[in-house]
């Protein structure tokens, strides 16, 4: 019977039905981009390899001057590894490895090329992912893991030869053992050689540009970074997996935010509910006045409009979910805002790659969550939404109510 | 005399409109007798309408007393007289009795979904009254796919759906032409001797006067005469 009666006044229930509709919708809609942007930021807390802290040079090169022996290639300035000492007796700090990074050659492509120490590389990092051969070991010297994009782009495979070098020093041959992916394009567009090998491409004996640091405790980390700064005089770090904690807590407050549009959207819905079942009431007046008399209790009334109500809300629900879920989709391409903010922790988490795809694109995630608390809401509304119009028809005197044609 | 299916003690009725009281009925004293068809005789605003809600638990008497088989209907709670209406009433009214978006079939069961009677009895119970009325080839018809007539039978036959004590019907032929009046007094007539129910019927149709057993005059809130 509730069925029925909301099929009555068809274009009135399409139009209130709407209402929760466009609420529900927004909110899944937000709340899956929100959640897909979240998804991207763990896959990049993965991709940096969960080096807490970086340690890089500070200080600035003097006027004119050559900063690296007259060695024309684009590099960072350098740090002596003899800090390493210093860095690792400072309390909270777990493992230290030190990074040589630079623009090179490969076959004639420039590449950046990261010189790392396999051994406690693997200790600070949660290491290479390897998809093809192995990972570098401390004795390889000549050999060379490529990313996977790399490796495409150079057409070469597991135990082929490529030649590595910067622009001003004599290519070597180096021997290809290992294939890495990150997901992301340009961190496979990269190559890794042992430290030692870096050292001796670039001329750089002892130095490197970058001291990547492990902490102990993953909550201590900007309490050691300060430490650090405070100690070594010279130095910069960065903290990139507290600038992702910071990311995410960026993301809650978006969450927040757009949860609260999304509910403001369901408020202004649930007010035409309102209306349309107040109207359905008084429209229906003779008819509670018939039921009354044939018997039906005020909580029998009270019953029969909070389930149309709530059969408004969940058609909503539903029809939100399904709208939200397509949205979901399609906003992203009109926000280039949100693209930004992807963008921006991009640029901001990764050093060393100045070049962020334009084409990245992140994917929107519908959790099972969401459309069930959406759906929920939905319900909820109608539900809400149904109580005063619904307490107004069951406190109807039936003689009044019988009265009204 | 059998016990009388309605008895009223000096019932008065006065409503409030504002400032304003409208004395609907001034002290009705009546013994009315079971399993009779009785008609309730009086011009428009002379009060039957008044004392047949008051008779069927819509209405509280402002004055007096008033026992319904037995039932002192004063003493009832809301709820208590919701499930009166239910189990010992049957209402008809002048028009638009039926529930638009229910099938004649369905509008019977209505009562016995309220009353929580199983499915397949009420349906079993329903298509019965719908013989009894002899409208079961209209079973699936919505009532704006009736006529007027036979919108009225259909409540007849919900009227009777929980067996009540009484079926009270309140200008029950007000809205229909002589033919279709005779023919449903006919049914009224057949329900009334087949069944043994007691129909208190508020009206000034002369043809419905005709066929009732026991005629109460009603005036100014008043009794003014009985006919039996």
């Amino acid at each position: 019977m509730a069925i029925r009666n909301v099929g009555r006044r068809k274009l009135r229930t399409t139009l209130t039905v709407l209402g929760i509709v466009v609420g529900v919708g927004m909110m899944l809609a937000l709340l899956s981009i929100v959640s897909g942007m979240d998804v991207r930021v763990t896959q990049m807390v993965r991709a940096l390899g969960g080096a807490d802290i970086t340690i890089y040079n500070a200080t600035i090169p003097a006027r004119g001057s050559q900063p690296f022996g007259g060695f024309g290639f684009t590099i960072q300035r350098t740090i002596n590894l003899n800090i390493i000492q210093q860095i690792i007796q400072i309390p909270g700090v777990y493992a230290v490895s030190p990074q040589l990074s630079f623009m090179g050659y490969i076959e004639n492509t420039r590449v950046t090329i990261h010189g790392i120490d396999p051994q406690t590389y693997n200790e600070v990092t949660s290491g290479l992912n390897i998809i093809n051969g192995r990972m570098l070991s401390t004795e390889d010297s000549g050999k060379i893991v490529l990313g996977k994009t790399l490796m495409e782009a150079l057409n070469i495979t597991i135990s082929g030869k490529v030649k590595v070098g910067t622009s001003t020093t004599d290519q070597q041959e180096f021997e290809v053992i290992g294939e890495f992916e990150t997901g992301i394009m340009f961190q496979e567009y990269a190559a890794y050689i042992t430290l030692k090998d870096a050292q001796k491409i670039t001329g750089l004996e002892n130095e490197a540009t970058q001291i990547l640091v492990k902490c102990e405790d993953p909550y201590m980390v900007n309490e050691v970074a300060n430490t650090i700064t405070s100690y070594i005089p010279g130095i910069r770090v960065t903290t990139p997996t507290a600038m992702v904690t910071q990311a995410t807590q960026l993301l809650n407050t978006l969450t927040m935010f757009f949860a609260t549009i999304g509910l403001i959207a369901l408020v202004a819905g649930s007010f035409g509910v309102v209306n349309t079942m107040l109207m359905s009431v008084s429209e229906r007046t003779r008819e509670i006045g018939i039921l009354k008399a044939i018997g039906a209790k005020s909580s029998d009334i009270l019953k029969m409009f909070l389930a149309e109500a709530i059969i408004i809300g969940s058609l909503g629900g539903v029809i939100g979910v399904a709208v939200g879920g397509v949205l979901a989709y399609i906003l992203p391409t009109f926000m280039p805002g949100i693209m930004g903010t992807a963008s921006i922790l991009g640029r901001t988490t990764i050093r060393g790659v100045r070049q962020v795809g334009s084409t990245q694109v992140f994917t929107p995630t519908l959790t099972p969550t969401n459309i069930t608390i959406c759906i929920g809401l939905g319900v909820l509304v109608g539900l809400i939404a149904g109580l005063y119009p619904a307490w107004r028809a069951s406190r109807m005197k039936p003689v009044e109510a019988l009265r009204h044609v | 005399m059998s016990k009388p299916i309605v008895e009223t003690e000096n019932l008065v009725k006065v409503y409030k409109h504002g400032k304003i009281e409208v004395h609907a009925l001034r002290g009705i004293t009546v013994k009315m007798p079971n399993g009779k068809i009785i008609g309730l005789v009086g011009p428009s605003g002379s009060g039957k309408t008044t004392l047949l809600n008051i008779i069927g638990g819509l209405d509280m008497p402002t004055k007096g007393k008033i026992y319904v088989d037995g039932i002192d209907l004063t003493k009832l709670s809301e709820k208590r007289l919701a499930e009166y209406r239910l189990n010992k009433i049957g209402f008809v009214f002048q028009f638009l009795n039926l529930i638009p978006v229910l099938t004649a079939l369905e509008n019977i069961e209505v009562p016995m979904i309220l009353a929580k009677i199983p499915k397949e009895e009420r349906r079993k119970r329903a298509i019965e009254l719908l013989k009894m009325v002899g409208l079961e080839d209209r079973m699936n018809h919505k009532p704006d796919e009736m006529s007027g007539g036979e919108q009225q039978r259909v409540a007849i036959a919900r009227a009777l759906a929980n067996n009540p004590s009484i079926v009270l019907a309140d200008e029950p032929t007000g809205n229909v032409d002589t033919d279709t009046t005779i023919k449903i007094m006919e049914i009224i007539v057949k329900l009334n001797r087949s069944l043994g129910k007691t129909f208190i019927i508020a009206t000034h149709d002369p043809i419905v006067k005709e066929r009732c057993e026991k005629i109460y005059n009603i005036r100014d809130g008043k009794l003014v005469g009985e006919e039996a």
